[in-house]
């Protein structure tokens, strides 16, 4: 939407940021490049030093997964880095949903007695893996890679790696808080674009159009 | 409504999407818009490798079995899926590069025609029967104390090599010594033969990139067997020689892939090749510009080969056929003569092919451009090269009674056979075949039992390249897992049967692949090229082999009778030469059922996804024919009926029609598509080889009420004056290009 | 992109194009093609379907030239009148020249197909409107239009498993044409970025160039001096720029020239011309 995204560049540059309210219709599936703002912005997650947050929020709806997942357990209360289960994150495309293995390496001898362990040791003994509904989802056109977003964000600018939250926090929202995945930021066009321009991110459509 | 503008896009969008995007959500097909959360799924590994990152591809090599070329591949893997193939730069056939059916390899794999379950005949009809039961039923009729008696067991196959030939061995041995048959529609076994009588070897190296001028009578070596894109890279090279340009001539009767490369193309009418070569011959001999003596004999048969007989045997000018001879002389030490599977005449295809043999030996081409052969270490593992006759022998022994259980695999004689030999009926007559495929095509269809194999992308073997730069061993290695739980490698099921006939020797391996990794890794070193361990052996794909000993070429001259005994019976009804010409894509048929394959347009006629014949304008001017009118071409043995397509890329007494369509099974892209030319075709064989003389079959060309559009590419047949595709000549280049 | 924005940068690459030199550019994507070596195969236009997800359509739409072969060889005649064609026949790689002073650029209603700074002519398919302007306007005939969804058809199952996922399988109603595997280029760029290294001349090849078993197409970065391609066209003496080149040839039969050239749209492709032996 070339007019829209003109006026909101315009609040962005004013400082006075107005977030607006779509009247609560979810246009995702009409209009791809609809945002969403919600309320005021959470500031719980500090965003890292010379990096300017995107901006938006998103009231993501609850998604069942096939084990409820719980992320506060693991990466609040233990600490768990993000990039311990998410992997790929700094090597790929796709952040990647941890092999069964990886759970199943701790969770052979932790808390066995829990349901939902038994559920998915259940699984790692039928052979199978838990078919995980996807929340962060981009249109299949968009070609998004977490490597160079990582490399950008955490590793060449050398913060340190239990901070890494802090990072994957400015789109996917502070999941530690929460259970299973919940969708906090539109991930629209919109979204993306605002953040490159600040940041000095490429604005080539062929580098994200695929 | 929000206060931002929906633009035409969006709105657009908004009528498009409402349906779309519930249509799309949840199904198994790739959605196209998703910001939706959860209406994707995302499925985690579950112990994967450490190398299987989702997101980056993995390359497994393997190799291509498209045709029997051997050509090492690349495979891209995704997520376990393989997504594309490309060359293995390591292996000396094909240095990298693909040809198109190397790349539709694809959708053989994926193909939604694969038999997934072992099939039985019941009651004239092929029902599922579970692998056990197939099991026992082979065990029945060919396992121990088995049914079938000694010696009576055969397999019938196309051109195999590597261990999974070896296994054949053992198990024919095992049951008393049948007979493996190994056949090709597209081979050269004419060719071979001459090798082997005139030079000693029947397999000699043809440097292209020591030639400077090549001539090739009849030998599509861009298009067809024995390995396309091996020369085709050779040829590159013999183009685009430092300071200096390949020149390359071709005779054919209709022009191929590389007869529309050539420099000089000429066409002697279909069966008069071999007194085309002795022409030339002749003005070699008369202008002593032959290197060796000429013994009396050939000198007495040449001199009856003047270029003006000559001409008005062939039809070929004979200014053109002083010419050649020229060039021969000219570039002498430095050319390459040729002859292929496009020399069928009549019955003397041997006689011309000897005559082409001829004149590399009369102007010394051979040890400079025609070296000894580098023949593959162990023999056991070299190919079985395949032919026309051994179809021809296996019809003869079914018929005698000496074949009472065929084993059949790599191969669709149901479809390849000529119409005359009426393969169905007489397989009806083998009490018990098998056939081993991935599709029901028209052999399997006659089955007594089907099994259903993996694709060539799912399974393991080893294969040595009939031709390449050197010897080597190629491997094939699964590219992802099976697709289907219900199929089989190739080598698992000969290791069954083996198995059950000799636990003791077979009985330690628990798959083929246990087999091939002891069998590779215990390989002889002139085998393993220098590599040791397994893992470095799947990472090159290939291993370069050293040459075994190889005698060296021994020159003969003989004086090849090319011309038919009896004065050829009159054209009178049947004027016509019928050409079932194969081409790079379709080859004998056997990648009909790709779609890729059909809708890539005919290399020469630019003709999808049917039949057609070409014809010359002179011939269409006298049948009074178009482009898209209908004809019946009819031999002594039968008719078909296809549109017709003219170019002047064809001998005026020449009708091509394709190979490949006209399946009867086969899948839903190949079944009843097009017409066979095969079904027509007379028994004509070659003299002296016994292999088919495919091109011999005389036919009448009529023209039929029918016409409809021919579907093809192109928008137009000429550039009309636009610099599209600019020719310069020769000279200009060696001037502009010539500096080393 | 606003429309002061295209309005801004369009200028600027017209210029450029005057000017004869692409400098502010990252990199300058070129192809070079020799008929000479080409022997009109196919194996680069089934690489290409393979690789871009591209539908086969059929006899019956094909006949309708509804073809998607974005990558197609044609065949000349040259010697249609004679009695034979002594020379062969004429084979031309033909798919999208990327041209820089493209004419399908201006002409989109919504802006969907523009010139990128990498010198490629790109195609936004979610952008596409489906006017088919763009197509109407090319003078090489490369531009194709999805005219019917083909997700059943070409792909049934299990063939849809083959499907790369580096780029859109597209729907109804949307224009596409070659890319030079842009999927391809922006992974290479990816790597080098990670790598902290610039992008080497051999580490993008279009599946095409990959594929061609005489190695007739040349890819690469016509920007750096030292890649494949920038030699071919230097050494053929063909440049960047309309059709009045600033330096004529040293010798007019020097085999480069590119298709169309007096149309002025500047395409990044390069041919040499086919050589024939006066026999």
């Amino acid at each position: 939407m070339p007019f829209s995204h003109v006026r909101l560049n315009r609040v962005a540059r004013d400082g006075a940021a107005r977030y607006r309210r779509d009247g609560g219709v979810v246009r995702a599936l009409f209009l791809m490049f609809a945002l969403v703002f919600a309320g005021w912005a959470h500031a719980e997650l500090p965003v890292p030093e010379g990096i300017v947050p995107p901006e938006g929020e998103y009231e993501g709806k609850d998604v069942p997964q096939p084990i409820e997942f719980p992320h506060d357990i693991h990466a609040k209360i233990n600490k768990i880095n993000c990039m311990y289960c998410h992997t790929y994150a700094r090597r790929s495309k796709v952040a990647g949903i941890p092999p069964t293995s990886k759970c199943m390496g701790c969770h052979k001898i932790i808390a066995t007695d829990k349901p939902r362990i038994q559920k998915l040791t259940e699984y790692w003994e039928k052979g199978e893996s838990p078919r995980w509904k996807k929340v962060h989802d981009v249109p299949d056109y968009v070609h998004f890679t977490h490597e160079k977003h990582l490399k950008r964000f955490v590793f060449d600018k050398g913060l340190p790696v239990e901070n890494v939250d802090q990072v994957c926090g400015l789109c996917h929202g502070d999941i530690k808080q929460g259970t299973v995945a919940k969708k906090a930021k539109p991930l629209t066009m919109g979204f993306c674009r605002r953040c490159h321009e600040a940041n000095g991110g490429p604005g080539d459509c062929w580098k994200c159009h695929k | 409504m929000s206060d931002f503008k929906i633009d035409r896009r969006g709105f657009l969008k908004a009528l498009g999407w409402t349906g779309a995007g519930t249509a799309l959500a949840g199904c198994d097909l790739p959605t196209t818009v998703t910001l939706e959360e959860g209406a994707e799924e995302v499925v985690s590994y579950r112990l994967p490798k450490e190398y299987a990152i989702p997101g980056v591809a993995v390359w497994y090599a393997t190799t291509c079995t498209q045709c029997a070329a051997g050509c090492g591949l690349h495979g891209r893997v995704r997520e376990g899926r393989v997504l594309k193939l490309e060359g293995n730069p390591e292996s000396p056939v094909n240095a990298g590069r693909t040809c198109m059916m190397g790349q539709a390899g694809l959708q053989n794999h994926y193909n939604p025609d694969r038999i997934t379950r072992p099939m039985q005949r019941e009651g004239g009809r092929l029902v599922p029967i579970s692998w056990d039961d197939a099991l026992a039923l082979l065990k029945g009729k060919v396992g121990k104390g088995g049914e079938i008696p000694a010696g009576k067991t055969v397999w019938f196959t196309g051109q195999v090599s590597g261990h999974q030939a070896v296994l054949i061995d053992e198990h024919l041995k095992r049951l008393g010594g049948g007979r493996h048959y190994a056949y090709e529609l597209v081979s050269e076994g004419v060719w071979q033969k001459v090798c082997e009588d005139l030079l000693g070897d029947p397999q000699p190296t043809l440097d292209f990139r020591a030639a400077r001028l090549v001539v090739s009578f009849g030998a599509d070596f861009l298009g067809a067997s024995p390995s396309p894109v091996h020369f085709a890279k050779e040829f590159a090279a013999f183009r685009h020689q430092p300071g200096d340009r390949g020149v390359l001539v071709v005779a054919e009767p209709k022009m191929t892939l590389t007869g529309a490369s050539a420099d000089l193309w000429l066409s002697p009418k279909p069966g008069t090749e071999g007194a085309l070569a002795l022409g030339v011959a002749h003005v070699l001999v008369k202008r002593g510009w032959n290197v060796v003596d000429v013994p009396a004999e050939l000198r007495r048969l040449l001199d009856r080969f003047d270029p003006r007989t000559v001409s008005e045997i062939t039809g070929v000018a004979g200014h053109r056929i002083q010419r050649v001879a020229f060039l021969l002389h000219e570039k002498e030490g430095a050319g390459l003569v040729v002859a292929g599977a496009g020399l069928g005449s009549h019955k003397k295809a041997y006689e011309a092919a000897a005559a082409a043999m001829l004149l590399n030996i009369l102007v010394g081409n051979v040890g400079k451009t025609i070296k000894p052969g580098t023949p593959f270490p162990e023999p056991a593992l070299a190919p079985r090269r395949g032919t026309t006759r051994a179809l021809l022998e296996f019809a003869e022994d079914i018929e005698a009674g000496k074949v009472q259980a065929a084993f059949i695999y790599g191969t669709n004689p149901v479809f390849t056979a000529p119409g005359y030999l009426k393969m169905k009926e007489r397989l009806a007559s083998v009490p018990f075949k098998v056939v081993l495929t991935q599709f029901k095509d028209e052999t399997a269809m006659e089955a007594d039992l089907v099994l259903p194999l993996h694709s060539y992308l799912e399974d393991w073997g080893t294969h040595v390249p009939p031709v390449a730069e050197r010897p080597a061993l190629s491997i094939q290695q699964q590219v992802m897992k099976p697709l289907y739980g219900e199929t089989r490698g190739f080598g698992d099921v000969l290791l069954a049967l083996l198995k059950d006939l000799d636990e003791g020797t077979f009985g330690a391996f628990p798959d083929y692949y246990a087999y091939l990794r002891t069998a590779m890794e215990n390989a002889p070193a002139e085998v393993k090229g220098g590599v040791s361990g397994w893992d470095e052996m799947l990472q090159k794909g290939v291993l370069l082999a050293k040459a075994g000993p190889a005698a060296g070429l021994k020159p003969k001259l003989v004086a090849p009778q090319v011309m038919p005994e009896e004065e050829e019976e009159e054209a009178g009804s049947r004027p016509f030469h019928l050409i079932p010409s194969p081409r790079l894509g379709m080859w004998d048929g056997r990648h009909a059922n790709l779609p890729w394959i059909q809708e890539a347009p005919d290399q020469i006629a630019k003709v999808v996804w049917g039949s057609w014949a070409e014809l010359h304008p002179h011939t269409a001017k006298e049948l009074g024919v178009k482009n898209g009118d209908y004809v019946r071409i009819e031999s002594d043995h039968g008719a078909i009926e296809t549109q017709v397509y003219v170019h002047n890329g064809i001998n005026k007494e020449a009708v091509a029609v394709p190979l490949g369509q006209g399946h009867e099974a086969y899948g839903r892209y190949a079944k009843g598509r097009g017409v066979n030319p095969l079904r027509i075709l007379a028994p004509a064989t070659d003299e002296k080889t016994g292999e088919l003389a495919l091109y011999a079959t005389r036919v009448s060309v009529r023209k039929l009420d029918r016409s409809e559009k021919l579907i093809k590419m192109g928008g137009s047949e000429t550039q009309a004056g636009r610099k599209l595709v600019a020719t310069i000549s020769a000279d200009v280049y060696r001037r502009t290009e010539g500096e080393v | 992109m606003s429309l002061k924005n295209i309005l801004e940068n369009w200028s600027a690459y017209r210029k450029d194009a005057e000017k004869g030199g692409h400098h502010k550019y990252e990199h300058q994507w070129g192809m070079a093609i020799d008929l000479d070596l080409c022997i009109g195969c196919n194996a680069c236009s089934t690489a290409c379907y393979a690789e871009n997800n591209l539908a086969w359509v059929g006899p019956e739409k094909f006949a309708k030239n509804q073809a998607m072969h974005w990558m197609r060889i044609e065949r000349y005649w040259d010697q249609k009148d004679e009695e034979y064609s002594e020379q062969g026949a004429s084979f031309l790689p033909m798919l999208c020249q990327n041209c820089h002073a493209a004419t399908c650029e201006p002409v989109c209603p919504v802006a969907a197909t523009y010139h990128t700074p990498d010198g490629l002519n790109a195609q936004v398919y979610n952008r596409c409107i489906g006017s088919r302007y763009c197509s109407n306007n090319c003078p090489f005939r490369v531009r194709y239009f999805n005219f019917f969804s083909y997700y059943e058809s070409a792909w049934p199952a299990p063939m849809h498993m083959q499907l790369n996922p580096d780029l859109t399988v597209r729907d109804k109603g949307v224009m596409e044409k070659c890319t030079f595997c842009i999927q391809r280029i922006r992974e290479a760029k990816d790597k080098a970025k990670m790598a902290n290294r610039p992008v080497r001349d051999g580490d993008v090849i279009t599946a095409c160039a990959q594929a061609c078993p005489t190695q007739a197409i040349v890819f690469g970065d016509t920007q750096d001096p030292n890649s494949r391609v920038a030699k071919l066209w230097k050494k053929h003496q063909v440049e960047r720029g309309p059709y009045t080149q600033k330096k004529p040839k040293t010798d007019p039969e020097i085999r480069g020239y590119r298709i169309f050239e007096e149309l002025n749209v500047d395409p990044s492709i390069m041919y040499l011309e086919r050589v024939r032996e006066e026999v």
